[in-house]
């Protein structure tokens, strides 16, 4: 038995957040941070897009080594291939994900949190001097923590949601299935992110290419499994890269689930606080999870920190975390969903159409709001998106 | 909003009164312990045990919502 203040458990970018804003905001506590796998940031499960903002809230990415590639443009792709350059700006970042929560670990670490790897949490349980005892496996056999409060930042998986009793569960229509090569030898604008949209292609999602390199990208798509034809999602994939590109030479793979659902209605109990993918933080239009997880763990790190120096871990008290995440972004996550769920409604026939509008715009002139305005003028079958906006 | 369309009994995590016919099962050659089916399950009945996935046979109600979303189709149903 290991006493702690704060056991974070999971390291990727939500849980290393955590650990780093729970000991800067109170460094007489104890933080440390558990991964199962044997490295941080290994295997990547992650098409790895970043925006820009979002990002430098937490660190710089201008020369950083876990900076794959800066983007400057998206290029929407229509079901028949007809292609749309949107904006034109420094929007976004491939990151190296290994290396880039392999950095993060490290501020943990350096801010005096102790990471320990290979080390899975395999239940746990309160005791009744209201701390959490944490059953831990790892190679060396079994251990346990006892902590005042657990940070939850174990994935789409979340056991520890469950073992918390937090309803952590996602209905099938707000998963995304998906799969991704790392594919080499491919040719594209290295400084754009493709997405393509197609019932046909990804069925309730979409696929993508994010520039890893020069002629190196990470190729896949998510779909939601109930609109699909019986494939599954690597299926749907070998599909979309033989059409796309039959030439290039898979060099990497990976397969993983997206929630695009909207945050679990509670995150917190007493002594347990839910970040990132485990509490459905992901942007459900978008699939985008980094940022947000990370901007939950440091809001998780500060509220354990200030509640346990309080002395107060009640689920009443660690509930300001769930209201102060509702107003940075949860609440936004509600609307987007609604827009995802009308968005569904529209079929190939009119994303072809939308193509060649917003193609008529001059491309300096093609912001997202004009694009958006036109679309209603043009499109009437919008109308309804729009309304479900502002509802 | 939990309750979508998978309707009321999405929420229980009551196994129904009469057994189900079949349950789902994980092959752990396919696999690639993702956990994508881990919040899909309505009783919870999956899990990862050391990395590796399990399906809890005696919680499993058989209704098959993993089977599908699985992105390398590794599970499937088979007799109870």
């Amino acid at each position: 038995m290991r006493d702690t203040d704060v056991l974070v458990i999971g390291g990727g970018p939500g849980g290393a957040v955590a650990a780093w804003e729970a000991k800067r905001a109170a460094p007489e506590l104890d933080v440390v941070l558990v991964e199962r796998d044997a490295r941080v940031g290994v295997p990547v499960r992650c098409a790895e897009g970043v925006g820009d903002a979002g990002l430098r809230e937490f660190a710089d990415p201008d020369g950083a080594p876990w900076v794959a590639r800066k983007i400057r443009r998206i290029i929407f792709i229509a079901p028949d291939d007809t292609e749309v350059t949107v904006a034109e700006r420094d929007v976004a970042w491939i990151l190296d994900r290994t290396r880039f929560d392999a950095f993060l670990a490290a501020q943990a670490s350096a801010a005096g949190a102790e990471v320990v790897v290979g080390t899975e949490a395999a239940g746990m349980s309160r005791g009744t001097d209201g701390r959490w005892n944490v059953r831990v496996r790892h190679a060396g056999g079994d251990g346990s923590y006892r902590a005042r409060v657990v940070v939850g930042a174990d994935g789409v998986e979340t056991m520890v949601g469950r073992w918390a009793g937090l309803d952590t569960r996602v209905p099938a229509r707000d998963m995304e299935s998906c799969a991704q090569y790392v594919v080499s030898g491919i040719d594209f604008d290295p400084d754009a992110i493709y997405l393509q949209f197609s019932d046909r292609l990804a069925p309730g999602g979409y696929a993508w290419v994010f520039p890893k390199g020069v002629g190196v990208a990470n190729v896949g798509l998510g779909l939601v499994a109930l609109k699909a034809d019986g494939r599954n999602a690597r299926q749907y994939l070998d599909a979309w890269l033989a059409r796309r590109y039959p030439r290039g030479t898979k060099t990497g793979y990976t397969v993983g689930g997206v929630i695009v659902h909207t945050t679990i209605k509670q995150t917190y109990t007493d002594g347990v606080l839910v970040v990132g993918d485990a509490a459905h933080m992901i942007n459900p239009l978008s699939g985008g999870g980094i940022v947000n997880a990370m901007k939950a763990g440091r809001l998780a790190g500060r509220t354990a920190a200030a509640a346990i120096c309080a002395g107060d871990t009640s689920a009443r008290r660690l509930s300001v975390y769930h209201s102060a995440w509702m107003e940075l972004l949860g609440d936004d996550h509600l609307t987007y969903y609604r827009i995802k769920h009308a968005l569904e409604d529209l079929d190939d026939g009119f994303f072809n159409s939308l193509a060649r509008t917003v193609n008529a715009i001059p491309r300096a002139k093609r912001t997202l709001g004009r694009i958006f305005a036109h679309a209603l003028v043009r499109h009437p079958q919008m109308i309804p998106v729009a309304a479900r906006f502002f509802i | 909003m939990l309750d979508g369309p998978d309707g009321g009994g999405y929420r229980s995590r009551m196994r129904p009164a009469r057994p189900p016919s079949e349950i789902a099962v994980v092959d752990l050659q396919v696999c690639d312990r993702c956990g994508l089916c881990l919040p899909l399950c309505p009783p919870e009945a999956i899990h990862l045990d050391l990395a590796d996935l399990v399906v809890d046979g005696t919680t499993c109600t058989g209704c098959r919502k993993c089977v599908a979303p699985c992105p390398v189709g590794a599970l499937s149903m088979v007799a109870a």
